[in-house]
């Protein structure tokens, strides 16, 4: 797994490539925390990732939550079909800013 | 001729059986030191473990400590006096309590109250495959399980024995010095004068192995139960394995009791 | 791992064979069960599918005979193998198999405990995750005792996924349940395996939610394999033993009435 955080105009991008499992999502929960600390809103492209097991999906979730304390924007970009079956299956769908371009994440934030 | 032979034959059987069980309760011990020598190592359960076996049995502990004290105060006193030697009584309780009566004791009552309900725990868990669900979530039970139990025993009754000697002493001194109107002073100092650094030490050294001996032979009843005659019998098993246990673990406590003595 | 046959096979079962003392409990069982599905080990009681079900798990050594899973020779590897194979399987119980002194949050959190090094807030929403999945998410503080038998089948089901496994084992996933409890669990197995994409390996006897569920279904008498298929091919099979094992043998008409009220009194 890596994941980079970059900082845009206004907000954090965090590209997430690679397998997400119990080995790694400390590791995402401490990006995405960390993110979330320096009060900018985030948007995590989970494009190339190839797999997300429920301990990502918990990272991703704590997030939220923390964001939503905060009243960040928090955001899910470019979310692949297995992952959005498993988000499905958990209701979390339902819950999570999902965004299919970044230009409609810039939208929702102004 | 044929009864002989079927008698001859179960003998046969049953030695087999009671090999076979110690063989098991001894390689339970040799897993438990493996699984203790290999982290990771964990407090709680030790502790958790500790209360069960330990705290909830000081009542108990307390209440038999002073009634032992003061049956022995009695006795004593009783033979004592009929070579005017009363003097003599702390010396005799202390080292009737330090050396036998309080590791044996307290093992014996740890025995009926936490090490029977052991085996039954480790029983049911065993036919209601909590111990097969273990092992398929990978976690052994010899560390998850047993090895707590083990260590728990193997420190808590060293100290019930010495909560136990301690009210017994004061038993005795109860039955002795206010019943009888032994001096309080020789009492306490014949005992002081008596009791050497030996017998704290043998009776320190019996408390340690009956509560290793205990709760193992109590973890090996319950747990594999499913290998015995028991197994096969659901809730009665678990009764009869329960059973079985409490003997079997008193027995050896008894027995041990007179080889560390006589070897010591 | 090479080749196509080797990802299509999930487990490969070959030879098996498994005694106890001087009797036959498992005699030469062959299976390979298919990764991605839902294989159904069905049979009479005493046919043997629990015995092959523990030999998979590893709790069973078996006489002769292998049982290739996620690399391993289940039938002769060592405890430490056996263990990280076990690392990748969810088990659930017949009888739930839920640790008495816990709580259901607990128990499913269990092997998250033990095996990763996770942060406690991870873990909670982990195990919140898979207390949703199975409908259960307000009964994560009770104690096992509270559950009744659906809730415990559900909630040990949850243990079972709460690492995400690649393979998930269930045994006799409908006995004892009413039929609607049944029919949610059957729904929620085949969920499972098409979200997640988990093998799923079913061992019962309830012929209602075999159908539902199976895509191929291993029918055993016996300690053997009577035939194998999809269940299209089971229900239309010319075998006997399997026109028995489905439809309920039909009740002999009376013939010698007088041989009847002897049989039903004990004739006196």
């Amino acid at each position: 797994m890596e994941c980079n955080v970059k900082s845009e105009f206004g907000y954090d991008l965090l590209e997430l490539s690679g397998e997400v499992d119990l080995q790694f999502s400390p590791q995402l929960r401490e990006k995405i925390l960390g993110s979330l600390k320096t009060g900018n809103p985030l948007l995590i492209d989970l494009a190339k990732v190839s797999y997300i097991d429920s301990s990502g999906i918990a990272s991703l979730v704590e997030g939220f939550q923390t964001a939503k304390t905060s009243k960040l924007q928090y955001g899910l970009l470019n979310i692949s079909n297995t992952a959005m079956q498993v988000l499905t299956l958990t209701r979390l769908d339902k819950i999570f800013d999902l965004y299919s371009s970044i230009d409609q994440f810039k939208q929702k934030l102004q | 001729m044929s009864s002989l032979v079927t008698y001859i034959e179960s003998l046969g059987a049953y030695c087999v059986t009671a090999l076979e069980q110690t063989g098991r309760t001894f390689n339970m011990l040799v897993q438990v030191v493996w699984e203790l020598l290999h982290p990771p190592y964990r407090l709680y359960p030790i502790v958790r473990q500790m209360y069960f076996i330990g705290a909830r049995s000081l009542t108990l502990i307390i209440v038999s400590g002073i009634t032992i004290g003061m049956v022995l105060g009695l006795q004593f006193y009783n033979i004592l006096q009929r070579f005017g030697s009363v003097e003599l009584l702390g010396a005799g309780v202390a080292l009737g309590v330090i050396r036998e009566l309080g590791p044996v004791m307290t093992a014996l009552m740890v025995v009926g109250r936490a090490g029977s309900s052991i085996t039954a725990e480790l029983g049911i868990m065993r036919i209601t495959e909590q111990v097969d669900a273990l092992e398929c979530m990978a976690i052994s039970p010899d560390k998850f399980l047993i090895a707590p139990k083990v260590v728990a025993g193997l420190l808590s009754v060293p100290l019930l024995t010495m909560v136990f000697d301690f009210v017994a002493l004061f038993g005795g001194y109860f039955v002795g010095v206010h019943m009888f109107g032994v001096a309080e002073g020789s009492y306490w100092n014949g005992m002081i004068d008596a009791v050497q650094w030996q017998d704290v030490r043998i009776g320190l050294i019996k408390s340690f192995v009956f509560g290793v001996l205990v709760t193992l032979i109590c973890c090996s009843r319950g747990f594999y139960m499913h290998l015995t005659k028991a197994g096969s019998q659901g809730a009665e098993g678990v009764s009869s394995a329960t059973t079985d246990a409490v003997v079997l673990s008193s027995i050896a406590v008894l027995f041990s009791d007179f080889l560390i003595g006589a070897l010591a | 791992m090479t080749g196509n046959t080797q990802t299509d096979t999930a487990i490969t079962i070959r030879n098996l064979v498994v005694d106890y003392g001087p009797r036959r409990i498992l005699n030469d069982i062959n299976l390979d069960i298919p990764s991605g599905q839902i294989m159904v080990i069905m049979g009479q009681s005493g046919a043997g599918k629990s015995t092959l079900l523990r030999c998979i798990l590893g709790l069973k050594k078996p006489t002769s005979g292998s049982i290739h899973m996620l690399g391993t020779d289940i039938a002769t590897a060592s405890q430490k193998e056996i263990y990280k194979a076990r690392k990748q399987i969810g088990v659930a119980f017949q009888g739930g198999a839920l640790f008495s002194s816990m709580t259901v949050g607990e128990n499913i959190e269990l092997p998250l405990r033990e095996h990763t090094n996770l942060d406690e807030k991870t873990i909670q929403i982990m195990s919140r995750i898979k207390l949703d999945m199975v409908n259960m998410l307000d009964a994560e503080h009770l104690m096992v005792a509270e559950l009744s038998g659906g809730m415990a089948k559900r909630a040990a089901l949850a243990r079972a996924i709460i690492m995400d496994p690649k393979l998930l084992f269930f045994d006799e996933p409908s006995a004892g349940l009413d039929p609607s409890t049944a029919a949610e669990l059957d729904q929620l197995i085949i969920t499972l395996k098409i979200s997640l994409g988990m093998t799923i390996v079913v061992v019962t006897h309830e012929l209602d939610s075999i159908f539902k569920i199976a895509d191929h279904i291993a029918v055993m008498k016996d300690g053997n394999i009577v035939e194998t298929g999809t269940p299209q091919q089971i229900s239309a099979s010319t075998n006997p033993e399997i026109q028995g094992l489905l439809n309920r043998k039909p009740r002999e008409t009376i013939v010698d009435t007088d041989a009847h009220l002897r049989r039903l009194t004990g004739g006196f």
